[in-house]
This record gives C-alpha cells, sequence and structure tokens, in this order.
C-alpha cells in the first residue's frame, strides 16, 4: 500500500497540469463562442463542385 | 421545388412568389431580388449547402435589395481605417459587427467565403458575440473587397471597436471561468481521496497521509477560487450589509478551519471536511458562472443598437465631400447624405429634397418629407435624394444616443423580482447566522467540537446550494429551448411574468396587420381597362420607393404583367409621380397632388375617394393626359395567424385589448373581425403608456406586444414587453422577449414555455426547501456525519438540474 505514497503527488500532478491546459484554452479564446462552436464540427465543408453548372439567368419577371 | 416560402430569407410568399430563377438546376422561390443575388452567390461560390445547414425555425436577414449599389470603397481610406484597423507584423487586423449572424450555419458561410480570398490570413466568426476577427494582407487585399464579399453573400458589416467597458466585462467573465474550472479540478481529485476516506483509510496508518493531501488541495481551492466571496463578504460587512457572499465565506471558511484543527491537533478524534469545503464552492461557482453567462448575452445585444449610427460621414471640404471618420465630425460641419445611406449626425437641411424614412426612432412607417430648414435625426435612412446637412449634434449628443441612454436605464430600473429576492437575501442571511450560534452555544456546554461541527454543518447545509442553482439553472434551460423555437428571451425574469399576465395589449400596424400595403380595389373610366391600368402604373411606379408603389408593382408582377418602357420621371416625394409612356403623359398620385397639378377630379371620384377613406383605404388616382382614367385603393391586411393566436389567448380566459395610433373607423375594423376585442384608437405613444398604467393600477399584469418605436416606451411600461423581429431596432430594443421569425403566434409557445418553466421553478424551490427543512433540524442536533453531507448536497444539486432539463420536453410535443 506505501504506493499510494507515489500515486496521490502523481494524481495531483495530472491535475495541475489539466488545469494549465484548461487555462490555455481559455487564454487561446476557445470560450469565447459557447454556442458557434458546438455546431462547428457538425458542418462539413466538402461541396467546392458545383462551378460547371453555374446558372445564367439574373431576373425573371 | 414550391414551397410558399422563400428559399433564402423564409418570408412567407402566398399566395404567388415574387421571383423565381434557376439556380443550381432547380426551380427556387424568392421574395425580392437581394434574396436571389445572394442566393446566386452563395451557389456560385459552391456554398449552397448553406441552406441544408441552418436551423429549420429559424429566418435568415433579409440581405438589403440595392446592395449591389452599396458604396464600400470609403473603407480603404486611411483615415478611415485608422480607427478600427490595426497594424502588426504587416498584417492587418479587424473587428467586425455582424447583427443577422444568428446560427451556426452563418458563421460556417462567413468563414467559408472570407477564406477562400487570396490575402486573407484567417477570419473567424463568433456566434455568441455575432463578431467577426479578420486578419488579412494589406498589400494584396483591399478592406473594401472584405466588405464587399460579406454583402454578397447577405451580410452588412460594420467596424466594431470595443471599448473598455466591454473589454473589463471579458476579463472578469474568463476569471470567473478560471475560478470555476479550478474548483472543478481540485474537486475531481478530492472524490478519490474522499472515497478512500469513507471506505475505510481513516482508520488505517495512511489516514494522515490521506488528510494532508486533502489539505494541499483544499487550501489553493479556498484561497483562489473562493476568492471573490471572501472579498465581497468582507466588504459587505464594512459597510454593514449582510449579502448572500456573508454565509458562503463563513461557512467554508469555518468548515475549512475546523478541519484544519482536526489536522494539526494529534490527538483529536474529529473527521475533517475538506472535500465538503471544495465540493460547495464549486457548485456554488457553477451557479454563478450560469447566472454570469446568462447576463452577458443579454448585455451583448443591446450592442446591435450601434449599427443605426454610421461610422462615417461625407463632410464637404473646399467644395468637396470626402468620407470622414464620424469621431472626426464636428459641429458646424456640412455634410452629405446620398440617397440610400443613413443620416450620420442630427442636424438641418440647408441643401436638396427627399423622404426621409425616420421608422426606427418614429415608428412612422412612411417616409417624411424633408426639405432646406428641416431637421434630420442620425439613424434615419434618406430614401430619395441628396441632401446636404449642416452638423448639430454628433454622437452621443444625438437624438439616437440619447434613446440608446434611455433604453438601458429602463431596463436597469425594471427588476422587481430582483428586488424582491435583494430584500429577502438578508434575512435568510441573518436566519442562518443565528441558527447556526444557537447550535454552537447548545451544544458548547457539552462538546467544544461537536458545538463546532454542528454549527458549522448547519452553516453549509442551509447554504443555498440547490436553491441557488433552482432558478438560474431553469432559466437557462429555458432560454436554450425559446432560442431554438424562435423566441429571445433578453431577460430571464420575463418568464416569470409571462406565467402571470392576465391581460394583454396588442399594438395594431406590423403587429395584428401585416404592416405592408395591399392593393384592394380598382376601378377605371373610359377606354381604360384595369389590366392595362395596372400595368401602366406599375411600370411608372417601380421608379418609386414608396409603400404604395411596392404594393402596384406586387400587384402587377402576381398577374405577371411585363412592365414597360417609362421616360421623363419626376418623382415628388410623398405625393406623386409623373412619366411618359409611348408618347402618353401621365401623372400618378393622391387627390392633394391632382390638386397641385390644377386637375379637377370630378364629384364621382371624389365620393369614392372619401367612402375608401372611412373604411381606412387609402386611395391613389392615375391620370392620362389631363383626364382621370383610374383610382387604386390600399390596405394593410391581417397577418395569417392574428385570428389564431387571439382565440386561442381568449380562450385561456386573458383579457385583451387593441392599443393604435390608427383612426377609430380602421382600429374598431379589426377589433371586430377579431372577436370583437376592446380596442383603445387614436393614441400618442405617451397615451399608449398611460393605458398600460391604468390596466396596472387597477392591479393587472400586463404584457405587451409591439413592433413600432411609438410602441417602443409602451414594451418597457408594461411587465412584459415582447416585440416582433420585423419591427424597429429601438422597439426591439425595449422588449423583454422577441419573436424572432416574426410570427404572432410564437406569442402563445412562449407562454406555454414560461408556465412549464415558472412550474419547474416552484417543484425546484420546493426541493431544496424540503432538503433544508429535513437537514437543518439534523445538523443543529449534530447528527449530520461526512457520509451523508457528502452524498445529500451534490444529489440535491443534481436533482435540481435534473428537473430542469424536463423544460426541454415542453416544446415537443
Amino acid at each position: 500500500m506505501e504506493v499510494i505514497y507515489g500515486l496521490l503527488p502523481g494524481m495531483l500532478l495530472l491535475g495541475v497540469v489539466g488545469v494549465a491546459v484548461f487555462v490555455w484554452a481559455v487564454r487561446s479564446g476557445q470560450y469565447d463562442d459557447m454556442d458557434g462552436a458546438g455546431s462547428r464540427m457538425l458542418m462539413d465543408d466538402d461541396d467546392e463542385l458545383p462551378q460547371q453548372e453555374k446558372s445564367k439567368n439574373k431576373k425573371d419577371d | 421545388m414550391m414551397s410558399g416560402s422563400c428559399y433564402h430569407c423564409g418570408l412567407d410568399l402566398r399566395p404567388k412568389p415574387t421571383f423565381i430563377a434557376v439556380i443550381g438546376d432547380v426551380e427556387k422561390e424568392f421574395c425580392c431580388l437581394g434574396c436571389q443575388c445572394v442566393c446566386q452567390a452563395i451557389h456560385d461560390a459552391g456554398l449552397a449547402s448553406f441552406y441544408r445547414k441552418t436551423p429549420e425555425a429559424q429566418r435568415l436577414t433579409r440581405p438589403s435589395t440595392d446592395f449591389e449599389s452599396d458604396n464600400v470603397s470609403f473603407y480603404d481610406l486611411a483615415e478611415v481605417q485608422a480607427d478600427c484597423v490595426t497594424q502588426l507584423n504587416g498584417l492587418s487586423y479587424i473587428d467586425l459587427l455582424v447583427e443577422s449572424i444568428h446560427c451556426a450555419a452563418c458563421v460556417w458561410l462567413i468563414e467559408k467565403s472570407l477564406n477562400k480570398i487570396v490575402g486573407i490570413e484567417s477570419a473567424e466568426a463568433n456566434l455568441t458575440t455575432k463578431r467577426i476577427k479578420v486578419v488579412w494582407q494589406p498589400q494584396q487585399l483591399k478592406l473594401s473587397t472584405i466588405f464587399s464579399q460579406l454583402l454578397k453573400v447577405g451580410y452588412q458589416a460594420i467596424p466594431f471597436d470595443s471599448d473598455i467597458a466591454e473589454q473589463q466585462e471579458v476579463k472578469s467573465h474568463r476569471s470567473l471561468l478560471y475560478r470555476m474550472a479550478f474548483a472543478g479540478f481540485a474537486m475531481m481529485n478530492m472524490l478519490w481521496v474522499s472515497v478512500a476516506l469513507y471506505s475505510g483509510a481513516d482508520q488505517g496508518e495512511f489516514k494522515n497521509w490521506f488528510y494532508w493531501i486533502s489539505f494541499i488541495i483544499a487550501t489553493p481551492t479556498l484561497l483562489y477560487s473562493g476568492y471573490p466571496f471572501l472579498k465581497q463578504a468582507i466588504k459587505g460587512l464594512s459597510q454593514s450589509q449582510l449579502t448572500m457572499d456573508l454565509p458562503i465565506a463563513i461557512g467554508a471558511t469555518v468548515t475549512y478551519g475546523y478541519s484544519s484543527y482536526i489536522l494539526m491537533s494529534t490527538n483529536s478524534q474529529g473527521h475533517i471536511y475538506f472535500d465538503t469545503v471544495v465540493n460547495f464552492l464549486f457548485v456554488i461557482l457553477l451557479g454563478r458562472y450560469i447566472e454570469a453567462a446568462a447576463r452577458r448575452k443579454a448585455l451583448l445585444e443591446t450592442h446591435h443598437l450601434m449599427t443605426l449610427q454610421p461610422k462615417l460621414a461625407n463632410v464637404f471640404n473646399d467644395g468637396q465631400s470626402r468620407a470622414t471618420s464620424i469621431k472626426r465630425v464636428k459641429i458646424g460641419d456640412q455634410v452629405l447624405v446620398m440617397p440610400g445611406d443613413r443620416v450620420p449626425v442630427d442636424g438641418k437641411i440647408i441643401e436638396g429634397e427627399s423622404a426621409v424614412d425616420e421608422s426606427m426612432l418614429t415608428g412612422e412607417s412612411i417616409p417624411i418629407i424633408k426639405a432646406a430648414g428641416d431637421s434630420v435625426i442620425a439613424g434615419s435612412i434618406n430614401a430619395e435624394g441628396a441632401l446636404t446637412v449642416e452638423v448639430e449634434q454628433v454622437l452621443t449628443q444625438t437624438a439616437l444616443a440619447k434613446m440608446m441612454a434611455l433604453m438601458t436605464q429602463a431596463q436597469q430600473n425594471k427588476a422587481p423580482i430582483q428586488a424582491l429576492a435583494d430584500k429577502i437575501v438578508p434575512w435568510f442571511v441573518l436566519i442562518t447566522l443565528s441558527l447556526a450560534v444557537i447550535t454552537f452555544l447548545l451544544w458548547y456546554q457539552t462538546d467544544f467540537e461537536k458545538a463546532l461541527l454542528a454549527a458549522t454543518s448547519v452553516l453549509i447545509i442551509t447554504c443555498p446550494c440547490a436553491l441557488g442553482l433552482a432558478t438560474p439553472m431553469s432559466i437557462a434551460v429555458a432560454t436554450g429551448v425559446a432560442a431554438k423555437a424562435g423566441i429571445i428571451l433578453k431577460k430571464g425574469s420575463a418568464l416569470e411574468q409571462l406565467s402571470k399576465v392576465d391581460s394583454v395589449m396588442f399594438d395594431k400596424t406590423g403587429t395584428l396587420t401585416q404592416g405592408k400595403l395591399v392593393m384592394m380595389d380598382i376601378r377605371v373610366s373610359g377606354t381604360m381597362n384595369e389590366e392595362r391600368l395596372l400595368q401602366i402604373t406599375a411600370s411608372i411606379e417601380s421608379y418609386s420607393e414608396h409603400p404604395v408603389a411596392k404594393a402596384v408593382v406586387a400587384a402587377a408582377r402576381e398577374k405577371k404583367l411585363p412592365l414597360e418602357v417609362v421616360s421623363n420621371i419626376n418623382v415628388y416625394p410623398g405625393r406623386g409621380i409623373s412619366a411618359d409612356i409611348q408618347q402618353r403623359h401621365y401623372l400618378i398620385g393622391t387627390a392633394v397632388y391632382l390638386k397641385e397639378q390644377a386637375i379637377e377630379l370630378g364629384q364621382k371620384w371624389l365620393e369614392i375617394s372619401q367612402k375608401c377613406e372611412q373604411q381606412a383605404i387609402s386611395t391613389i388616382f392615375i391620370v392620362e393626359d389631363n383626364e382621370v382614367s383610374g383610382m387604386m385603393g390600399f390596405r394593410d391586411k391581417l397577418r395569417l395567424d392574428a385570428e389564431l393566436t387571439i382565440g386561442s389567448l381568449q380562450k385561456d380566459g386573458l383579457d385583451l385589448t387593441v392599443l393604435s395610433g390608427d383612426r377609430q373607423g380602421v382600429v374598431e375594423t379589426i377589433a371586430e373581425t377579431l372577436g370583437l376585442l376592446k380596442y383603445q384608437a387614436e393614441l400618442l405613444p405617451a397615451q399608449k403608456v398611460k393605458a398600460i398604467d391604468d390596466r396596472q393600477q387597477q392591479g393587472a399584469t400586463v404584457a405587451m406586444v409591439g413592433d413600432g418605436i411609438n410602441d417602443a416606451a409602451a414594451l418597457i411600461q408594461a411587465d412584459v414587453g415582447i416585440a416582433l423581429a420585423s419591427g424597429t431596432g429601438i422597439a426591439v430594443e425595449g422588449a423583454d422577449i422577441v419573436l424572432s421569425q416574426n410570427k404572432l403566434a410564437a406569442l402563445l409557445t412562449a407562454k406555454q414555455l414560461a408556465d412549464k418553466t415558472i412550474s419547474v421553478i416552484k417543484q425546484n424551490m420546493a426541493v431544496s426547501l424540503t432538503y433544508n427543512i429535513i437537514m437543518v433540524p439534523l445538523a443543529m442536533m449534530a447528527l449530520i456525519n461526512p457520509l451523508v453531507a457528502a452524498i445529500t448536497m451534490p444529489s440535491s444539486s443534481l436533482l435540481v438540474i435534473a428537473n430542469a432539463s424536463r423544460i426541454q420536453a415542453c416544446l415537443k410535443d
């Protein structure tokens, strides 16, 4: 059981690393937009094609 | 695909679409040329999947119709850029405010279309703040290109320079986030230690080791995460005020002090409560953070009025006009305002004549004719001719700025619920502290350690963990649900008020009606037939921006009549228009205008015109070569969902009244059609306020539904102000709730949501009260052991959070 003399400080160290990562994330602005970021990953960006079927009609009334 | 609504902005196009175009091989319907061009631009850029990404309930903002003529080249002037652009390492930085960003798809579209441009280093749009951060290479790309690209895809941007108050706000928001996160990390680590201690480690050889680790985790948490509470409590005490922070600070420090005492004294048998300190701080900070986030959102909304104030003015200097930053315009300068531009200053016209749209400030939907000598106000739109204006007031001194200041003030003053809460808090604190002291004194005679423990438990147990989360959590969930349904809650307390409402007042124009004219009647004389008359009138009126002109053109388009070539056009703003078609001369205008042109209407036409006036139909006459050949009548139509909404509210037993500035006869007709509503007609804005005040004096809780600026004061006076999003900026600003899809029926959804939310809040209050009633006596009897405290504390909070999330289910059925 003496292993916990090493494990607990190790756990704290990991915790501190977690805090440091979080502080970095806030500093770099990752928490500034709480609404947009959630949906950003769901937006595909793979539709760069329809150049050839450009339609020419402007107004039709 | 005939959907009955505009493919871009979702505007209802029934009975018939105005524009149809084939885009991407599919025929699509549009409400205006603006929407069509924007859709074309989006499609050409390969970003058509934008339309699949927009949430269905959300309506896109209609782009300005004349966006191609929008002059953005002045953004390239060095003196204009000096105010808003920062240079660093050969790159330029700018912050833009785009009011019409409202969903994740907007963010996607803006970022995609900007990042395609060569020379853009990065473009990031923020959905919460509605701002875009753009970094670009000034040698490769002009700033105006960025603006015109945004316009092409339908977004109007203005440069945004954040003020000091705003920067401080961001700083304090981040600091709260850090403190909460630190408490969160501490709590997670502490849990391991607690589990070990509760499962028997406090009896064995490692007891001290675990105790010391707890101490090491809890100390920085109390000092760092708990700092705001300690500071506020001391500040409150020095001003002899009992604040909510006081029991929090005492509870946390006493628990911490007691646990430290147990840890240091070698022969003590007590338990340590470091885990309680940490859990407690985390839950409280979480509540505070949710509250602050909601407040911040409401604060950001007020920035959007700034879009009304133009950032630039064309100042005359030695006979030439130069675009100048609004900050450098001085009183006494002469400013040129081109047609279609917003007036940048308050001032007096010295040259030119035009119709000016002041609907943002006055609610008057028809442009007002102004000539030399008349005053104009900042924020209004110059609709027709170029004007030269002598500057009388700028920036914070303009009527617009004063109106904005008034709005802010009114919003701050009106928070009855908050005031009540502030009154209750000192008593709550006093009772908690007294109970703790009593407990301590009772136990002190028998056992000091037990006395200290029991008193501390009382402080911790009564601490408003669940109570503190009950309201903000429910309101945060409700705000999210509402936003998905297109209802923007600008204040959390609005829901509470809305659920209590027993009396609803409606504005007429633009609220119960569509706020736009529709052709009702057409009459001809002589050889003229109706179709030909409409065709001629529409051809000529297509050169005017007047609401009547738009109604005529829309009517002709519905019948698919082709427009003819028109020459020799003269527009007389607000009165009429004259032009030639196929060598024939036409005059179109009101009876007054024809009289000015020395044309006799004759008895028959005058009678018809009078009859129409009585039915609230406005008329214009068409004169062909000095001969009256026809007449047209126009009227505002009821909204499609007006009857449904009114009927449903009546069924719920609410007291409904129409308050209108319009003529008696018009209001009476509308009130009768909708089911014999009460009404008051011919009211000035101040009288609307009075009418609401009278109802409130009789003990009613009043909701006001409106859209124009003439309703802004009434919206504030009412217990709940509800604005339709088609409304003017300032009216929306004065409202507590905004129905962003411009559908009146959303009012019903809002009411339903409010009722649900309040009942959930009440349940939550009951949960936390029950918890207190059971736990406080136990704590006073010193029966709370660490295990019980550790389980009940978070579980009462979790129960409250879980219950709040049930609000989401409310709109699914």
